[in-house]
């Protein structure tokens, strides 16, 4: 993919997808430079958070992906992305990390967090 | 100043490595539904019983693992469920298990109170498996009571030496544990068909049916260290009590008993029975055959006869201490890797590719990730 970038007060941000590529409540994850990134959409707020849990290395981006047979199961989804409380719960173990801080309360860690700035449909980060 | 930015592909859920190594998962658990067991079974008494609508659930239990997950009791299929075995499939590739073994789960058979209700379901989820899973190729442990051992010898007979039941399953527990005599059937039957014995933690016991476990209030402390206590217990037992002398051939796996606990037992056990073994004679089994002691040290049959999956594996941070864990486990000869899926606990196998105890010796992480089940399951 080549690098579309974007200044916003002296700070680079590049372009990293469509907004329609990453439906209400889901993620994807891309590599930036070797550092791995998952960007969720909380009900049209899109949000950039480090794609691995700390606690085993979960790929984040999973988080709301439909399960399997989901239609037997209450809560339909892996983890979930949660715009009421601005957080993301992992798809593995269901830790929550803030989207903001990247904080997980329980266990007082902190994963990476990036600005995000939507221009023209487009999802620009600043790394 | 970025130079390359690409999309990750999002079904790959454990490091790439882990897709080139053989990874047989010794715990995967399906889920069918009640309706579904429910034409499985046989006898019209039981399933009229099974299918009338009591109300409600006639056993009180104080502690549940619900109260400590966001979820609740969805925990129990944090990531789904399986009920074919093409679901099985799916869910696996994300993981790199090639080869799972899987178990109809019903764990919260040993619980109820009816040995014939038991049995019906018992047997109906293995009648289950046996078309769903076994006839589509997946390698399939099947269910044996703990609780009538006639029984057990009677599903033993009707499926034991069907091509891709792999383990018999049955559970452990603190109520007679496996070293009782009663079980010498069970034994000598699964060791003439070369099956081995898979132990999952019960729900017949919690702590709260216990003084102490009467206080115990919490996930850590009920799952964290009640099952491992059972775990301990049983395995001590059946090794104090001759089982592996008059079933040398027979292999023990314990399914969500912990495994770090191995170093303690293996000392513990050496210098206990070292120092005063002269009870082990009066020990029923020994008190028959006429024998004085053990045939081997008891650690030995810790190394020889028993096995222990090791989800969730919480390896220690630093390679040097995870090594000297391994080490004193008898990792190589004990450790068998589990996933738990779908469950809370879920252990995919990232460990093994991130720990430089694994990357430095990739000879104990094949024999944890397949060698040491494929040399003990009738695969
Ligand atoms: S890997 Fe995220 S909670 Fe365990």
């Amino acid at each position: 993919m080549s690098v579309e970038t974007l200044k916003i007060d002296g700070d680079e941000y590049i372009k990293t997808a469509q907004t329609e590529e990453i439906p209400e409540g889901r993620g994807i994850a891309i590599d930036v430079d070797g550092i791995e990134i998952a960007i969720f959409n909380a009900d049209g707020e899109f949000y950039a958070i480090s794609n691995r849990c700390s606690h085993q290395s979960a790929p984040m981006c999973k988080a709301g992906e439909e399960k399997i047979n989901a239609e037997h199961t209450w809560t339909k989804t892996r983890g979930r992305v949660d715009a009421e409380d601005c957080s993301v719960t992992c798809p593995w173990h269901l830790w929550k990390w803030d989207l903001e801080s990247g904080k997980n309360e329980a266990s007082g860690q902190r994963i990476a967090t990036f600005d995000v700035t939507v221009e023209d449909d487009s999802v620009f980060v600043r790394i | 100043m970025v130079s390359s930015i690409k999309r990750l592909d999002a079904d790959e859920e454990v490091p790439e490595e882990a897709f080139d190594v053989d990874i047989v998962d010794l715990d995967f658990h399906v889920n069918p539904r009640e309706e579904e067991l429910r034409p499985y079974i046989e006898d019209e008494r039981a399933l009229d019983r099974l299918s009338t609508e009591f109300g409600m659930w006639p056993i009180p239990d104080k502690w549940d693992a619900a109260y400590a997950i966001d979820e609740g009791n969805e925990g129990l299929f944090t990531q789904g469920r399986a009920e074919v075995a093409e679901d099985v499939r799916r869910a696996c590739e994300r993981f790199a298990i090639n080869e799972p073994v899987v178990n109809a789960g019903i764990n919260g058979l040993p619980q109820q109170h009816h040995p014939v209700l038991k049995n019906a379901v018992l047997r109906a989820g293995n009648s289950y498996m046996l078309d769903h899973f076994v006839d589509e190729g997946v390698l399939t442990a099947l269910s044996i009571p703990k609780w009538d051992v006639d029984y057990a010898l009677e599903e033993l007979n009707r499926w034991g030496d069907e091509d891709g039941v792999v383990a018999a399953y049955s559970w452990y527990d603190p109520r007679e544990p496996w070293g009782v005599e009663e079980f010498d059937p069970v034994f000598e039957r699964l060791e003439s068909l070369g099956l081995p014995l898979l132990l999952h933690g019960s729900l017949a016991f919690w702590p709260q049916h216990s003084y102490v476990g009467d206080e115990m209030l919490t996930w850590t402390e009920v799952l964290g260290f009640d099952w491992p206590i059972h775990g301990m217990v049983n395995t001590v037992n059946m090794i104090m009590r001759g089982v592996f002398d008059r079933y040398p051939d027979l292999n023990v796996v314990f399914q969500e008993a912990g495994h770090w606990w191995l170093p303690f037992v293996r000392y513990r056990m050496d210098e206990f029975y070292e120092m005063h073994p002269e009870d082990i004679q009066i020990t029923p089994r020994k008190f028959e055959d006429g024998e004085h002691y053990l045939e081997k040290a008891p650690s030995e049959y810790l190394r020889e006869n028993i096995y222990m999956c090791t989800q969730p594996f919480a390896l220690p941070r630093r390679a040097g201490e995870a090594r000297d864990m391994l080490n004193l486990s008898m990792a190589a000869d004990t450790f068998v890797y589990s996933s738990d899926w779908p469950h809370q606990t879920l252990d995919p196998a990232t460990w093994f590719f991130t720990s430089r105890a694994f990357r430095d010796d990739q000879e104990l992480r094949d024999r944890i990730l397949h060698q040491n089940a494929r040399d003990i399951l009738r695969i």
